[in-house]
């Protein structure tokens, strides 16, 4: 929960969580300077508190990844803070199809989790299959070789794809 | 001898031994060259595992896992040519790749090979690694003397770069991992402890004791929200399996102020995507009562919240003592609020209770202590003012999966620490208590030490482990576990659930809960700027949690400690999971849902705390991908 509604915008920064100290230091000087209060003109005391203390919430890479994870939160990434409303009955028992049921995640962990680098391990482990196949084809060799490929998809993609409900 | 022959007698043995060792490397090149296949996978692997900064164990499990393929193989091989002239496949494939060195050859040779050529490579390379790694740290190897310095320098910013792109996968470190694990973050390094890519804690682990220390903005709070929640998933999950009791987290933040709030709030979000029913904070949105307290203990409770002194003062607290057991003991029973409390702080009203002529020491007793009563109930309405409505009801404990306890340790120290007194005392007796619904408990105190001069940690612990429930507590120093030396040793040498240590100034009496290993250490002598022929090993001691390194640590970063050995480990920013299950959307046109409904407000007939999904989108998730 940042306190400054949106800290990158009152700096006029990108939403990135990846800005140097000097991008952010250099953003809030620019502003500082065109709207102090000491100014002849008066300055602009609301737009320089608003970016002095969203200069104070960016100042380290972990505040601005903190603030990063904030905003997302709040664009929806993250799951709502309204309480779940109860529900009468009785605890549902785990079914023995619950293997089953993890399988039709699957399709929406891909979603959520990282579509394209997944696509790119799938394209490389086909392509190399389709070369394997190419290469050697009709030998012991081959299915072998594909199975290799298909196990290292498995296991290195597993990990660009969403954590399952409530994990 | 004369000098020449001398000199042509050492010239001669020196040839002899570089022509020796140039024919070893020659061999080697040879054998490299015949194995081909192996020696480009051993190359790969070893060039990876140096880059990756990878333990050899690494290597040696993708060896493993690649073994399959190798058994894929030797299955289809005898189904092709049936008995042990299949034996004979491999060498043929090798021989008939040297007939045909075009690069679609070498392609089909090695395609032919890689079945044999990837485990034994991998295998290879991992041997390879766990001997340069071998020789580097022992002194053995390298070229300059700084060596070990600069290798464990740039492996360690390696392993660091591996652990942050393991650690910002969104599946690899997930709030519970399988087998009831808590997933921490990747690791960086692992010593005396078994290495695995994500480091990951038993859920058990939080049941017990542990210690979190780490200056302000060593990501002390992400940590410990990650533990919460993955301990909370866990118990969630062993309770809907009927392997468990419900859970039920209470937190006290003791430092208060904004940051508390901030904090509050993502422990929110995270525990009800863990599933989480109701998530309560304390005392901005409920409020818990202390009146519920069974009278026995909340008499001691009201007597210890008020400081009363020793010496001359010890007079005084033994009549402090007297009235509040007999306010609160009294034959009508307890007091239900504060106003109740302090309306039986005067003479009159303990006289008329007492005097019922079956307690006459206590109507005597209440006589003696008449005149000190008017002190006695100046002292509690200025405390329990101070304390303000937040402990007066109505609330329970039992009424929230979690509850968020913000004490301003900070700014008013008296009142945080009679607070958390109360609060302890509520825990216990919900983790004590008969008539309701046993629950698995996790008691987290975050910056103890702004509260912990009036409750001892060493008291919340033995309270803890006597109650079955678990205790986590974070300071942000060594010094601020404990008043004297020996309190801070008695709660970091009993956290059996581990020590975690972020960044922090002062490491050195955790890190030697670690203890030291058996290192060797190997001096050479020196011909110019590198290293000589000569030189001797011996065995020397060195920490099995460095404290340099320890000081050292990035943001995020924090050292294991458990049973003589530690793990580094970059800690993953806690998330749920984007498919967790949703509340059903709200109407339009629908007021505003409140942030936490009151406490009270629960229905007499006990709901299911686990929502049942209605239908698929309940468990996928809205249509559109969040």
């Amino acid at each position: 929960m940042t306190t400054t509604p949106n800290p990158f915008r009152a700096l006029g920064l990108p939403e990135r969580p990846d800005l140097t100290d000097e991008q952010v230091r250099a953003a809030w000087r620019n502003i500082a300077a065109a709207t102090h209060p000491d100014r002849p003109d008066g300055g602009d005391l609301a737009r320089y508190t608003a970016a002095s203390a969203a200069y104070a919430e960016l100042r380290s890479p972990w505040a601005r990844s903190e603030a990063y994870a904030d905003l997302a939160d709040q664009a929806g990434d993250g799951p709502v803070t309204a309480p779940l409303p109860p529900v009468p009955g009785e605890a549902p028992p785990v079914p023995p199809w619950q293997p089953l049921l993890a399988l039709t995640q699957v399709p929406a962990r891909i979603r959520s989790g990282r579509p394209l680098r997944l696509a790119i391990r799938g394209l490389i482990a086909t392509g190399l299959a389709l070369i394997v196949l190419q290469l050697v084809p009709g030998t012991p060799a081959a299915p072998a070789d594909v199975l290799g490929l298909i196990i290292w998809f498995v296991l290195t993609g597993r990990k660009d794809l969403a954590p399952p409900p409530e994990r | 001898m004369n000098v020449w022959t001398w000199l042509k007698f050492v010239t001669l043995l020196w040839l002899l031994r570089k022509g020796l060792k140039l024919a070893r490397w020659l061999m080697v090149v040879a054998a490299a060259v015949a194995v081909w296949p192996v020696t480009v996978v051993a190359g790969t692997g070893y060039a990876a595992a140096w880059l990756r900064g990878w333990p050899p164990v690494r290597v040696y499990r993708t060896a493993a896992w690649t073994l399959i393929m190798t058994a894929a193989w030797l299955v289809a091989l005898e189904a092709s040519e049936p008995g042990f002239l299949a034996a004979r496949e491999p060498g043929r494939a090798w021989g008939v790749g040297w007939d045909q060195l075009t690069l679609a050859g070498l392609a089909r040779t090695f395609a032919l090979l890689a079945p044999v050529a990837i485990p034994a490579g991998l295998a290879l390379a991992g041997l390879t690694w766990a001997w340069r790694i071998y020789a580097l740290t022992t002194g053995l190897g390298g070229i300059r003397a700084s060596a070990p310095i600069t290798f464990d320098a740039r492996q360690w910013r390696r392993q660091i770069r591996t652990a942050k792109g393991l650690t910002d996968a969104p599946g690899a470190v997930p709030l519970l991992a399988r087998g009831g694990q808590i997933p921490i973050g990747g690791t960086i390094r692992a010593i005396g402890h078994r290495w695995h890519p994500v480091l990951t804690l038993p859920a058990a682990a939080c049941t017990r004791h542990m210690v979190i220390v780490g200056a302000t903005g060593s990501g002390k709070t992400n940590l410990m929200i990650r533990l919460w929640a993955g301990w909370f998933t866990a118990a969630t999950a062993a309770a809907r399996s009927e392997r468990g009791d419900r859970p039920l987290l209470v937190v006290l933040d003791c430092k208060g102020g904004r940051d508390a709030r901030r904090k509050a709030d993502r422990t929110r979000r995270l525990l009800y995507g863990a599933g989480a029913r109701r998530v309560a904070i304390w005392p901005d949105e409920a409020r818990l009562c202390l009146w519920d307290l069974p009278p026995d203990d909340l008499a001691v409770l009201l007597y210890q919240m008020i400081d009363s002194g020793t010496g001359a003062a010890a007079y005084y607290a033994d009549v402090l003592q007297a009235v509040v057991t007999l306010a609160v003991t009294a034959p009508c029973g307890p007091p239900l609020s504060t106003q109740a409390f302090l309306d039986r702080l005067n003479a009159p009203w303990l006289a008329g209770a007492w005097n019922d002529g079956r307690h006459l020491s206590e109507a005597e007793h209440a006589r003696a202590a008449a005149r000190h009563l008017p002190d006695i109930q100046l002292r509690y309405a200025t405390l329990l003012r101070r304390l303000g409505p937040a402990l007066d009801g109505p609330g329970a404990l039992a009424e929230a999966d979690a509850w968020y306890c913000i004490l301003e340790g900070t700014r008013e120290r008296s009142v945080a620490e009679a607070q958390a007194m109360a609060l302890t005392e509520l825990a216990a007796q919900a983790a004590t208590s008969l008539d309701g619904e046993p629950r698995a408990m996790l008691l987290a105190a975050d910056d103890y030490s702004a509260v912990s001069a009036r409750v001892p940690l060493s008291n919340l612990y033995e309270r803890g482990r006597s109650l079955g429930i678990g205790i986590q507590v974070s300071a942000q120093s060594w010094e601020g576990l404990g008043a004297t030396e020996d309190e801070r040793y008695r709660i970091a040498a009993t956290a059996d659930g581990g020590v975690f240590v972020m960044r922090t100034p002062h490491p050195e009496p955790l890190a030697a809960l670690a203890g030291k290993r058996r290192v060797l250490e190997t001096a050479h002598r020196i011909i110019g700027g590198a290293w000589g022929d000569g030189g001797t090993t011996r065995e020397q001691r060195a920490w099995t949690a460095d404290p340099d390194l320890v000081r050292r640590l990035a943001v995020g970063q924090a050292c294991y400690i458990h049973r003589g050995a530690a793990t580094f480990v970059h800690v993953a920013r806690p998330k749920p999971s984007p498919l967790s299950l949703l509340p059903p959307p709200a109407p339009p046109i629908a007021p505003p849902i409140a942030p936490v409904p009151e406490p009270r407000s629960e229905p007499d007939s006990a709901p299911d705390p686990w929502p049942s999904p209605a239908s698929l989108d309940d468990i996928l998730g809205p249509e559109a991908p969040r």
